[in-house]
């Protein structure tokens, strides 16, 4: 009886015990989000829709994409930095995480706060002319550019393209008019009506026209040639060191545990690799580039003080 | 191309959304107090989880039904839906007393059936060209454009031009909050993050156009609608034709012509419909007792207005209007940017909607020939189930746009000024145009100078610049020329 008794006591005990124990290694458990800082529709939005899409497998609870936007990003970031450190929120970061906080127009956010999992993707600046430019390469740009004032038209005061113009100014030694616009496409538009000497946006954004033989791209700002453009050179090759892109990144908040780290890793470096993903990156014009934890956690570091550097020399930090 | 446009229309999806947009367009535009403007701001969250061609056709579809709509509550009850209709309702009701609601209906339908047809013919011929031309426009064109957008709604909106200018420097000062896009300082954001990029518009919009409407609909949420009048003969009889259709080819052009000024919307193309039929007839004191031309008139401009408003919304990002406006923030939330640019990159989508919007026009007359009495039973929903309704939409729109609360409290807060602008009688569009067309105006300022090396005369370097200088001063000594003339006609 007495037997009986201890048993009863006992092995719900253990069994409660177990349970407890099981859920510590039991991730994910429940639904998991992958908040995106930028607007439905956008890349960022439709990338890491198309990442849940592949990666759901994994995720019996399901996983889904939630917009939070706002701040050039700084909203949804922050969000996601100050989210439980659960593995239930995993958020989608981009250069504007260590560039905004040099800025002043970061809020709070702070790469530091985060524990990268993988960059999946990838997209570089790009020094792009008219087609019936008298430009026909770097250096004839870069040499006009010492006794002339080139207008060179970006994205948005502070935003990555900015950047990708005053690093290639800085690494050349001369000085643009820098004309910032509402957004890559409006710099475009003004490129094509004439209006501009270059701008510097990403390869990606003026691909469509270059193909169109409507604009030609001097070079590209990136470590190796593109795989959509071998033709064009890097600013590298040509002797300027400036290596400047956009890249999207997932991350999780600090204190998460590392079991709920490692699963999340090695699901996305899985899904990367599927047809589908695949396929969806080739079709819009998004170049799949993986960067590991370790290697991501490096580049954040790298790029926070090149950004600092930068952004201080701009006159833009606050 | 074609083809690949018919394919994105073509779907069952699309129609359904085509029809399902212009119906539900219908019912708020008879519903009076509930605007065009309004019923496209609240319709708008839902198509973010739509593709582009699904979102921009359900939003036209609502466009065009509700501008049409507003004609029925006219014509019944004298109360015009929409301020569009509010012309329609002079001769409209007066016909309707004479126990001819029907035939009134029937000539308002037909007429802005092919009011909007015509538009939309106006808009697949010159928007392509409008587009390469739009090539041209740099940073000092688009300054002066603005600027002229910004000079029209001041001195034809609301009753009073003082007010109208109140109101859009309103809409300015709101545009100035956020990260400057020039120098990328902060200008009144209190380093509050939600503020950086500015108070994003759409919450702006449903709160000064829905929610308000709510507020004011909670004044007299008990008192009884109207009862709706029996109806016969909705479909024109032949001796209508020939003035219908005459009708509708000169005025449909004109509310295109209107429609695609910035700033000038429906309800002004009604009334210079209205005036200009009045002065080119044969009995202009007949008019205001039931005249089918005076339904037809206003009736063809207001729907010419919708393809109109679309020209330089898709070719210059400006919008015609504040529904054009609304749907720049739907296709920049799909990713599209509206501008020369979108009929190269995305020239399916652009076929599309032209596709789209003679699909809404079909389906408006189909559904206003067959089901105008059903519609109208809409008439006699009663307040305290609509404005709940209205409610729970500002707020689940207003949410869903970024998932922030904060968006929520804008929209709140917006509703309450809207109220207020409402009880003052101040007319909420020349706000929202002056939220749209102020960033325009400075930034491009700015950039103008910038590119120019600081050389003031860059604003009148070339000759869309002077032809908008024109454009401005004919604009700003109307008012006072139409005055003057008055004086003289009178005295």
């Amino acid at each position: 009886m007495k037997n009986i008794l201890s048993k009863l006591i006992f092995v719900p005990l253990v069994v409660a015990g177990m349970s407890t124990f099981v859920n510590a290694n039991s991730y994910p458990e429940g639904p998991v989000k992958i908040i995106v800082p930028y607007s439905a529709g956008g890349g960022s939005d439709s990338v890491s829709r198309a990442l849940a899409e592949a990666i759901k497998t994994d995720f019996p609870d399901g996983i889904a994409v939630e917009n939070r936007t706002g701040g050039a990003g700084s909203i949804g970031m922050s969000y996601g930095m100050r989210a439980e450190p659960n593995g239930s929120i995993v958020t989608m970061v981009a250069p504007e995480l260590v560039m905004l906080p040099h800025s002043g127009n970061g809020g709070d956010i702070d790469y530091k706060q985060f524990i990268p999992l993988a960059i999946v993707n990838s997209g570089y600046a790009a020094i792009t002319v008219p087609a019936d430019s008298a430009y026909k390469s770097l250096e004839d740009l870069l040499v006009d550019a010492k006794s002339n004032n080139l207008l060179f038209g970006n994205s948005g005061t502070g935003s990555i393209w900015h950047l990708a113009g005053a690093g290639m100014q800085q690494a050349a030694s001369v000085e643009f008019t820098h004309v910032p616009y509402k957004g890559s496409s409006a710099a475009i538009t003004a490129l094509l009506g004439r209006h501009l000497d270059a701008v510097s946006v990403s390869y990606a954004e003026v691909a469509n026209q270059v193909d169109a033989g409507a604009l030609r791209t001097l070079a590209v700002l990136a470590p190796n040639r593109l795989v959509d453009a071998p033709n064009v050179p890097t600013a590298t090759e040509l002797g300027y060191d400036v290596v400047i892109g956009t890249w999207r990144g997932y991350t999780v908040p600090v204190g998460t545990p590392p079991a709920t780290v490692t699963y999340l890793t090695d699901a996305i470096l899985k899904a990367v690799e599927t047809d589908t993903f695949v396929e969806f990156m080739k079709n819009t014009n998004n170049d799949i580039e993986i960067i590991e934890s370790e290697e991501f956690a490096n580049k954040l570091k790298r790029e926070d003080e090149f950004y600092k550097g930068l952004i201080s020399s701009l006159g833009l930090s606050q | 191309m074609l083809v690949e446009a018919l394919n994105l229309v073509l779907q069952p999806s699309v129609l359904l959304f085509i029809i399902l947009g212009v119906a539900g367009g219908m019912c708020i535009g008879c519903l009076p107090g509930l605007t065009t403007t309004m019923g496209v701001a609240l319709v708008l969250p839902l198509t973010f989880g739509m593709d582009a061609t699904q979102s921009i056709l359900l939003l036209i579809g609502v466009y065009v039904g509700a501008v049409y709509g507003g004609s029925m509550s006219a014509i019944l009850l004298n109360t015009p839906g929409t301020p569009a209709s509010a012309a329609t309702a002079l001769d409209g009701y007066q016909m309707a007393k004479r126990g001819e609601a029907g035939r009134a209906l029937g000539i308002a339908t037909t007429s802005s059936f092919l009011g909007g047809v015509i538009s939309c013919i106006f808009l697949i011929l010159i928007s392509p060209v409008l587009a390469k031309f739009a090539l041209k426009f740099s940073a000092p064109e688009f300054f002066m454009l603005a600027m002229f957008g910004l000079c029209i709604i001041s001195s034809i909106s609301g009753k009073s031009m003082l007010i109208g200018l109140l109101s859009g420097t309103f809409g300015i000062l709101i545009a100035t909050i956020g990260i400057d896009d020039i120098t990328g300082s902060m200008r009144f954001t209190f380093n509050n993050m939600n503020l950086f990029s500015g108070i994003s518009f759409i919450p702006v919009m449903i709160g000064l156009f829905a929610m308000s409407q709510a507020f004011v609909g909670i004044e007299d949420i008990f008192v009884k609608s109207q009862t709706t009048k029996k109806l016969s003969h909705v479909f024109p009889k032949r001796e209508d034709w020939g003035l219908i259709v005459k009708n509708s080819i000169g005025f449909g052009s004109l509310g295109a012509f209107v429609g695609s000024i910035p700033g000038v919307g429906a309800d002004i193309a009604s009334f210079i419909a209205y005036g200009q039929a009045k002065s080119m007839s044969k009995h202009p004191e007949k008019f205001g007792t039931g005249l089918p031309e005076a339904i037809s008139a206003p009736e063809a401009a207001n729907n010419g207005v919708t393809g109109g408003a679309l020209i330089p919304m898709l070719t210059l990002g400006v919008p015609g209007d504040a529904v054009a406006a609304i749907m720049i923030g739907a296709l920049t939330v799909q990713g599209l940017q509206p501008g020369p640019l979108l009929f190269q990159n995305d020239a399916p989508v652009v076929y599309a909607i032209f596709i789209g919007l003679l699909l809404a026009n079909i389906c408006m007359l189909v559904l206003g020939l067959n089901s105008v009495r059903l519609f109208t039973k809409v008439l006699s929903v009663p307040k305290q189930i609509l404005v709940p309704i209205i409610f729970l939409l500002c707020f689940v729109g207003s949410y869903a746009l970024a998932n922030n609360v904060f968006d929520v409290i804008v929209m709140l807060v917006f509703g309450v000024i809207g109220y207020f602008f409402h009880k003052l009688e101040v007319s909420a569009s020349p706000a929202i145009l002056g939220l749209i067309l102020g960033p325009m105006a400075e930034s491009n300022f700015r950039r103008a100078l910038l590119m120019a090396r600081g050389d003031y005369l860059t604003f009148l370097s070339t000759g869309i610049c002077w032809t908008f200088f024109v454009l401005i001063l004919v604009s700003l000594l109307w008012p006072f020329a139409q005055k003057q003339w008055l004086k003289r006609k009178h005295a």
